[in-house]
């Protein structure tokens, strides 16, 4: 039988495939060269990029001189926020080819103990004497914080609060001072209009982000209230009998945040957002979609901002912003009803369908140790989680003066907070985003209206996941 | 066995079948990609549209519940309608605009301007989309970008460019129609090149001004490509995603969220997938019914030589 190909095809098709194998056959970058794809050993994912990989490898290499049977991959995965992270996670564990360790903040941490991540609970039990130390260093607020229905799911490494940064330079031009520890929200809206007065057009008093961290939530918090409603699990006495024995009785503590309902009516919330509203519409504080992150640092060491809620994570940008130890300050939160702050934090999540989860806790444990954890925080870029690393040397370089702040704020007001993330953390945040620019940045009756709308919405994001 | 035989000793059916094998082998490659990467997908989003599937649990049979909470949610409502006025508002300008530059540059330069307002004008279509908008996000802030900084200089007062419904809107156009005009303004280029000269010359022979030579003879001649340039204009701008993602997150409240963002948010935010595809899928059916619309009416205006 006749095949019909012609011998000048045959030809071309030959040569074709012999250009096809030189092509071929020169060295290139495919998705198997993508750092940890694939690779044997622990898979580790870190919000970031090949920089924030590179940072951690001396972590890895160290952790890999103790456990040379355990290979560890690094893959930093650039997110523009956590939210942005951890849908690329998803994507990963729907690909097949999910890491066995992620570096989750609270913001996700429920998400990962309701869908993804393995307790650590008999691990942190089996090792308790190795790990004691580590719980001794660190604060119970920031612990519960990683606890999910009565079983702890991460270590906190590091973690931010909300704390007012104050521009002193600013302070020292509208004849102010340094606000006291007790300071109220009339305290802090009554320097804002000092600062205004004195620097007029072009500078900006309050400055703040729309987003879980550090916008509507930490006034809502220090006005004892919040968008939802806020309860306790029960359980995790095996954690704090065996760890906090003395704490525990200072404080309660719980198996846990359970974050089941909405709470945007509540006249207190309605209370706070009005208070911020007037802010914004006397011009002390911006709308809070225009406060947007990256530029946030920059602004502020140009002295074209007065204040601005952040965490120790601050300091470092300042500095290299070119702000002096003395051209910033940071203080407590102003209070309201209460003082109670917000907090976020990160530690590492073990993957539930990991097959290395044995090796996974060795990582935990590694980097939670103390030597590890000075090689990870050399520079104030957060707030580690250990009481001994936040002292005065670590910020002796940078400042600020009230460096202590950072840690006093667990000490001094232990019912602080996490960010208040249920498992429906991504709706939730997209839910809040939306209404918070509404209801701050209208007329009084909008705020009201905004605030409906936000429980509506809010009510429909309990529903998924 | 296959015996290899020379073309010009074939049958003429012989040779038209060796030819197809031959051209099916060359577009195999093409076939197998639009297969797994476009025909799969699609089919496998149609299927995902009838289940609740969160990734990480198993799929949950649904019916057409997803479809109904696409068509009940308000939220999905409102960016549909966004995702329209857009489209509108931004075709128009991008048609608009890229006409009128295209036959300013076609008649009015010399052949080196052209080359050089070509390359110009479709340089920000190279550009990635979600930097050009955070750029963009500099640029427009209220308190210190430059544009309301050049606004100050003529005592205009800073405007809330970002953090204002309409502010907010026409950014987004603005920064989209940027991005984009180029492609249609490449596409009128070729077509204002490809209308003989003769015609212009008959219709100065008959008395046509610059205004009747524009009507009567460009815009006929130019309808075909008008067409082209029109549908591959509304059908991107129906997909609209990342300048209003990067400038506005879809706020203030909805005011900017688009279709596609809400497809985004439901699959990725919420982890809704199967939601998500239901509401890719009414978008697949708005795209393919415009696109049919915009093709009935090219019957009545559509000018072919």
């Amino acid at each position: 039988m006749s095949s019909g190909i012609t011998r000048r095809a045959l030809v071309t098709a030959a040569a074709l495939g012999i250009a096809g194998v030189s092509v071929g056959a020169w060295p290139r970058l495919s998705g198997a060269d993508i750092p940890g794809r694939h690779a044997k050993g622990l898979r580790v994912a870190i919000l970031g990029n090949s920089a924030d990989a590179e940072a951690r490898r001396g972590i890895a290499e160290a952790f890999m001189r103790e456990h040379p049977d355990i290979p560890v991959h690094l893959q930093a995965i650039q997110g523009a926020d956590w939210k942005d992270f951890f849908a690329k996670i998803l994507t990963m564990v729907a690909a097949g080819n999910a890491p066995d360790v992620v570096y989750v903040a609270t913001e996700g941490t429920q998400l990962f103990a309701e869908k993804l991540a393995e307790p650590l609970d008999s691990y942190v039990q089996r090792d308790a004497q190795q790990v004691a130390e580590y719980f001794a260093d660190v604060h119970p607020s920031l612990i519960e914080a990683f606890m999910y229905r009565g079983s702890l799911f991460q270590m906190p490494l590091d973690f931010n609060a909300a704390n007012m940064y104050l521009n002193s330079s600013t302070l020292r031009r509208a004849g102010l001072e340094y606000p006291p520890a007790e300071w109220t929200w009339d305290d802090f809206e009554s320097m804002m209009r000092g600062m205004k007065k004195r620097e007029g057009r072009g500078f900006t008093p309050y400055y703040w982000t729309n987003r879980l961290f550090g916008g509507v939530v930490p006034w809502l918090y220090t006005n004892d209230t919040s968008f939802l409603t806020e309860t306790r699990a029960q359980g995790g006495s095996w954690l704090w009998n065996g760890f906090y024995r003395g704490e525990a009785t200072k404080t309660p503590r719980s198996g846990g945040y359970l974050w089941e309902n909405p709470n945007a009516e509540d006249p207190k919330v309605l209370e706070t957002f009005e208070f911020l509203r007037d802010l914004v519409d006397q011009g002390l504080a911006v709308r809070p979609e225009g406060g947007g992150g990256n530029s946030l640092v920059g602004l502020f060491a140009n002295g074209k901002i007065g204040a601005a809620p952040a965490g120790g994570y601050w300091v470092d940008g300042l500095v290299q912003g070119g702000m002096g130890p003395k051209d910033f300050d940071v203080q407590f939160f102003p209070g309201q009803r209460s003082q109670r702050h917000q907090f976020g934090a990160a530690g590492y999540a073990i993957m539930r369908d990991s097959k290395l989860k044995d090796e996974a806790w060795e990582w935990v444990k590694f980097t939670a140790r103390r030597d590890q954890m000075l090689t990870m925080f050399d520079r104030p870029n957060t707030t580690p989680t250990r009481r001994s690393m936040v002292n005065e040397a670590f910020y002796a370089k940078t400042g600020p003066q009230h460096w202590k702040v950072f840690y006093d704020t667990l000490d001094r007001f232990p019912t602080s907070g996490p960010i208040p993330a249920p498992p429906q953390q991504a709706a939730i945040e997209t839910a809040l985003m939306k209404n918070v620019t509404n209801a701050v940045g209208g007329s009084r009756a909008q705020t009201r209206q905004a605030l409906g709308a936000l429980q509506r919405d809010l009510e429909l994001a309990m529903r998924s996941v | 066995m296959a015996r290899v035989t020379n073309l010009a000793t074939m049958t003429p059916a012989g040779r038209t079948r060796s030819w197809r094998i031959f051209a099916w082998i060359l577009i195999a490659p093409t076939v197998i990609g639009m297969l797994l990467f476009t025909v799969v997908p699609i089919i496998g989003s149609l299927l995902l549209a009838f289940f609740r599937w969160d990734i990480m649990s198993a799929p949950e049979f649904v019916g057409l519940q997803n479809f109904a909470e696409a068509v009940s949610s308000p939220t999905v409502r409102v960016s549909f309608l966004n995702t329209i006025a857009f489209v509108v508002v931004a075709a128009t300008l991008q048609l608009g605009i890229a006409l009128m530059l295209a036959v300013l540059v076609q008649e009015k330069m010399p052949n080196w301007l052209r080359v050089f307002f070509r390359s110009v004008f479709f340089f920000p279509l190279i550009l990635s989309a979600a930097s050009v908008s955070i750029f963009m996000s500099y640029l427009f802030n209220e308190q210190f970008g430059v544009v309301n900084w050049l606004l100050s200089l003529v005592n205009i007062p800073a405007v809330p460019w970002l953090t204002t419904s309409s502010g907010s809107a026409a950014v987004i156009i603005l920064v989209y129609v940027w991005q984009n005009f180029g492609f249609s303004f490449l596409l009128f280029l070729g077509g204002l090149s490809s209308i003989p000269k003769d015609m212009y010359e008959a219709a100065e022979l008959d008395g046509a001004g610059g205004w009747g030579k524009l009507v009567h003879v460009t815009m006929p001649l130019l309808s075909p490509t008008t067409l082209v340039a029109s549908v591959m204009a509304v059908i991107n701008a129906l997909q609209v995603f990342d300048q209003p993602y990067v400038l506005t997150r879809g706020g203030p409240g909805d005011s900017t969220r688009t279709a596609v963002m809400v497809i985004f948010e439901s699959a990725f935010q919420k982890l809704e997938f199967g939601l998500a595809s239901a509401i890719g899928l009414i978008l697949m059916i708005l795209i393919m019914f415009v696109t049919y619309i915009q093709f009935r009416l090219s019957r009545r205006f559509v000018f072919y030589q």
